[in-house]
């Protein structure tokens, strides 16, 4: 089980930092089409600001942001955005992930359908990722035994 | 006859100086003391009000400045101005400032924001004239065939008060070449210096002057602080 640090320094820097780490993430995540970068890569820089929390600030501090319900449900989330969208294409008579089919629903041209498509796969995938890295990385530093467990 | 009126009228002159002598005194003293007193009551004001602007400080005030850093950053970051950017970018920053608005601004002691950012910029010049003489220096020390180090650690007591400004300053001593923070214990700085000369300078405490100065730390106030704080002041009296 992880402790709060108590070097003032490592403990204020990491504090100041977390913010801009996180938006970094979701710009990485959201310019994905044009530049490098994507769901996958985005979901690993989140994932990692929330390690580095959980490093300097110790485990019960880090649970009030994303506790292990928490982690679940977006694990399970990200997965249903994405096999949704899939779905959604084939209701509408394309091929599964066929995103020019959207704009039947969203009333813009096909290339602007696909585009949006794409931004919503890349959220699904970052959120997936960001929860099960977060998720190992707790299962590892606690070695599977539950602080719950350890008050008992 | 003339001789005793003579002796007479100096004993009055001299007389009349003492007692004006004595009154001078008597009025200067007391206007020492009433002018030590006042600073007295000035200081006491300023650090209560100090403590009032640190509480009147809310978490939705956190909350909007989070914002509104973040979404600069994001701005800076994206490059793109039309309306869906713009829109990703106010949902990301309301996102994670949402969920971060403890972070940014825990504990700092804040007396006015605007002025410890003026200064902060302010601060960063002179940080960089300081690396620069030390370089100078540093590169002397590697370069002298003698090689004249003399390393020690160097341990004192801060005086400075809230932690970001302990973090300002151990940063700021290791980024001169030469010295480097180790560790801080309870308000003690523990710092490595390369050179005598190194040494001496960290000791004289300029940088943790200045390092004060930028946080508006109340144990020494300077008379710029004092003229700073008087618009905060009148604005809090119209309020009570």
């Amino acid at each position: 089980m992880i402790r709060q640090s108590d070097d003032i320094i490592i403990g204020t820097v990491a504090r100041m930092l977390v913010p801009f780490i996180q938006l970094f993430a979701l710009y990485v995540i959201m310019h994905g089409h044009y530049s490098p970068g994507g769901g996958f890569q985005g979901g690993v820089i989140l994932g990692a600001s929330l390690v580095l929390l959980l490093i300097t600030h110790g485990l019960p501090e880090t649970k009030k942001l994303l506790s292990e319900k928490g982690v679940t449900i977006l694990s399970c989330l990200g997965v249903l955005i994405y096999s949704g969208i899939g779905l959604l294409c084939l209701i509408l008579l394309g091929n599964y992930l066929d995103y020019g089919q959207l704009s039947k629903i969203l009333h813009v041209t096909p290339a602007e359908a696909r585009s949006l498509g794409i931004l919503g796969i890349e959220t699904g995938v970052g959120l997936t990722v960001m929860a099960i890295m977060f998720s190992i990385f707790i299962d590892i530093s606690t070695g599977g035994v539950l602080p719950e467990d350890e008050e008992e | 006859m003339e001789v005793t009126l003579l002796i007479q009228a100096t004993d009055d002159s001299f007389r009349i100086l003492e007692d004006a002598r004595e009154q001078a005194e008597g009025l200067l003293t007391t206007a020492v003391k009433i002018t030590s007193e006042t600073r007295q009551i000035e200081e006491q004001k300023i650090q209560a009000l100090f403590k009032g602007a640190q509480e009147t400080k809310s978490g939705f005030q956190n909350f909007i400045a989070t914002f509104f850093i973040l979404m600069v950053f994001w701005t800076m970051l994206s490059g793109k101005f039309d309306l869906f950017h713009l829109a990703l970018g106010v949902i990301c920053s309301f996102l994670i400032a949402f969920m971060t608005q403890d972070l940014l601004f825990a504990n700092t002691r804040v007396g006015d924001i605007r002025i410890i950012v003026q200064r902060f910029i302010a601060y960063i010049p002179w940080l960089l004239y300081q690396i620069i003489l030390s370089n100078f220096h540093v590169a002397y020390l590697a370069l002298s065939p003698k090689m004249p180090i003399d390393p020690k650690i160097i341990r004192f007591n801060t005086k400075l008060e809230s932690d970001i400004s302990w973090v300002t300053l151990a940063n700021s001593i290791t980024l001169t070449p030469g010295t480097i923070t180790m560790d801080i214990m309870e308000g003690e700085f523990f710092i490595h210096a390369l050179s005598k000369k190194v040494a001496d300078d960290l000791n004289t405490g300029e940088m943790e002057d200045r390092v004060a100065h930028v946080f508006m730390e109340a144990d020494h106030i300077y008379v710029q602080d004092v003229l700073d704080v008087a618009r905060i002041y009148g604005a809090l009296r119209k309020h009570a």
